[in-house]
């Protein structure tokens, strides 16, 4: 897998330091499931944490608390279900989305459906799966927050690039675009987006209304 | 007359870079001596271990989590819940991947959300665990994970400092970027583009060693 498109390095220090919301987080955690570039880039950050971790100046411990943990480390370990079983890239995304769940498929026009993934709205931010079928063409639109956009399956491609597997469209207010998916397969791709749609042109505004992405 | 090279200035040049330098292998040692004091937790379950690990730790994950705005009392509560993490993660730990700091800065981390966001979030945080390496993440086996923090501890001590400040308020004090926009009166953009700026210095930093 050729991945062109990653998430801007702002995006991967803020998921290191852990101040993304969930809806984020969880596709930049598919994405890193496909990417080990990203995965290492997080890895670096993650190590600013310690560095600066380890020259925070200590703070006194107030209460009487070793026997408390001391009796917590002799308590028996409930055998931990391990979160470390080694993953084949190309499952870890689906392992991910089975955790938290996926609803039944909906149609949402365009010859486009969507699916919700369970994980709970934070910051607004909803995750789906969006699946268009091959060739399908989107209205132009722009949208009123913020979208993450993973292929998982399938591409489109629109003024600004090509998507394939692996690759990640972040878009806000300020881009406009209208999407096109490959004529050979249909695209399935992981988003999490905040506000909605805003769809552009005479269509665009008489098809506003009956769309709910 | 002095020749190049041994004029005073040049004589305490040296004496800082070496005091530096001294400095930077005692870190690295400590990282050393810390990654080996899991090790004995996860193998014997050594409590000497882990109490000296918990006397280095606690105390500073207390103050990061009070940082980040968390009271005192539940600041202590979390830094100890942290640790028996420590304690009980210690064989998930791996030395190659991470140096001891910046993995018990990833179990502080996932406990400075609400508790009812904190078992989402460590399954969406173990992907970096459970993936298996592929082509791009070898090179990294090359570099020790203490060079790594050496490296990164360097490209922090160069960062300008109005870059340095969004880095720190996002890992220590756990500010989103628009919390941070609003702190310190910036536009967003301007707080994506400071990080960005300072996680490339990071890349550049590390590329010396890859
Ligand atoms: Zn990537």
């Amino acid at each position: 897998m050729t991945i062109t498109h990653h998430p801007d390095d702002d995006v991967l220090a803020a998921y290191a330091a852990g101040t993304l919301d969930d809806g984020s987080a969880f596709v930049i955690a598919a994405h890193l499931a496909m990417c080990g570039a990203c995965r290492s880039a997080v890895r670096d950050f993650e190590c600013i944490g310690g560095v600066l971790l380890g020259e925070t100046e200590p703070s006194r411990l107030g209460r009487a608390h070793d026997g408390a943990v001391m009796q917590e480390l002799a308590a028996p370990q409930e055998l931990r279900r391990k979160l470390a079983v080694t993953t084949a890239p190309d499952t870890a995304v689906d392992n991910l989305i089975s955790i938290f769940g996926q609803s039944s498929w909906k149609w949402r026009g365009f010859g486009v459906h969507s699916a919700d993934i369970g994980v709970p709205v934070d910051n607004g931010m909803r995750v789906f799966l969006l699946k268009a079928a091959a060739g399908t063409r989107m209205p132009q639109h722009t949208h009123s927050g913020v979208e993450l956009t993973l292929v998982l399956k399938g591409a489109f491609q629109h003024e600004f690039g090509r998507f394939e597997p692996g690759d990640i469209e972040m878009a806000d207010g300020d881009i406009d675009h209208r999407p096109i998916v490959d004529a050979g397969s249909e695209c399935v791709c992981l988003v999490a987006m905040n506000g909605r749609l805003q769809l552009h042109g005479l269509v665009g505004r008489l098809l506003q209304p009956f769309v709910r992405i | 007359m002095h020749g190049p090279g041994s004029g005073p200035l040049e004589f305490l040049g040296s004496r800082l870079a070496r005091r530096r330098m001294s400095k930077d292998s005692e870190k690295q040692k400590q990282a050393r001596d810390q990654a080996r004091l899991i090790a004995d937790v996860a193998m014997r379950k050594d409590r000497q271990a882990f109490v000296s690990l918990f006397g280095y730790f606690a105390p500073r994950i207390k103050s990061l989590l009070m940082r980040g705005g968390a009271p005192a009392e539940m600041a202590e509560d979390l830094a100890q819940e942290a640790m028996i993490s420590v304690w009980r993660k210690a064989s998930c730990f791996d030395p190659a991947r991470a140096s001891p700091a910046a993995w018990i800065f990833t179990i502080a981390r996932n406990l400075r959300i609400d508790v009812a966001r904190r078992s989402q979030r460590e399954k969406v945080y173990a992907v970096l665990e459970t993936v298996e390496p592929d082509g791009p993440e070898q090179p990294d086996a090359i570099i020790t994970a203490s060079q790594r923090e050496s490296k990164v501890r360097e490209a922090l001590n160069i960062l300008p400092p109005e870059q340095l400040e969004v880095v720190r308020l996002a890992f220590t004090e756990g500010m989103s970027q628009s919390e941070i926009a609003e702190a310190l009166k910036l536009p967003l953009g301007t707080v994506k583009s400071r990080t960005r700026l300072a996680m490339t210095r990071l890349r550049q930093k590390l590329e010396e060693v890859r």
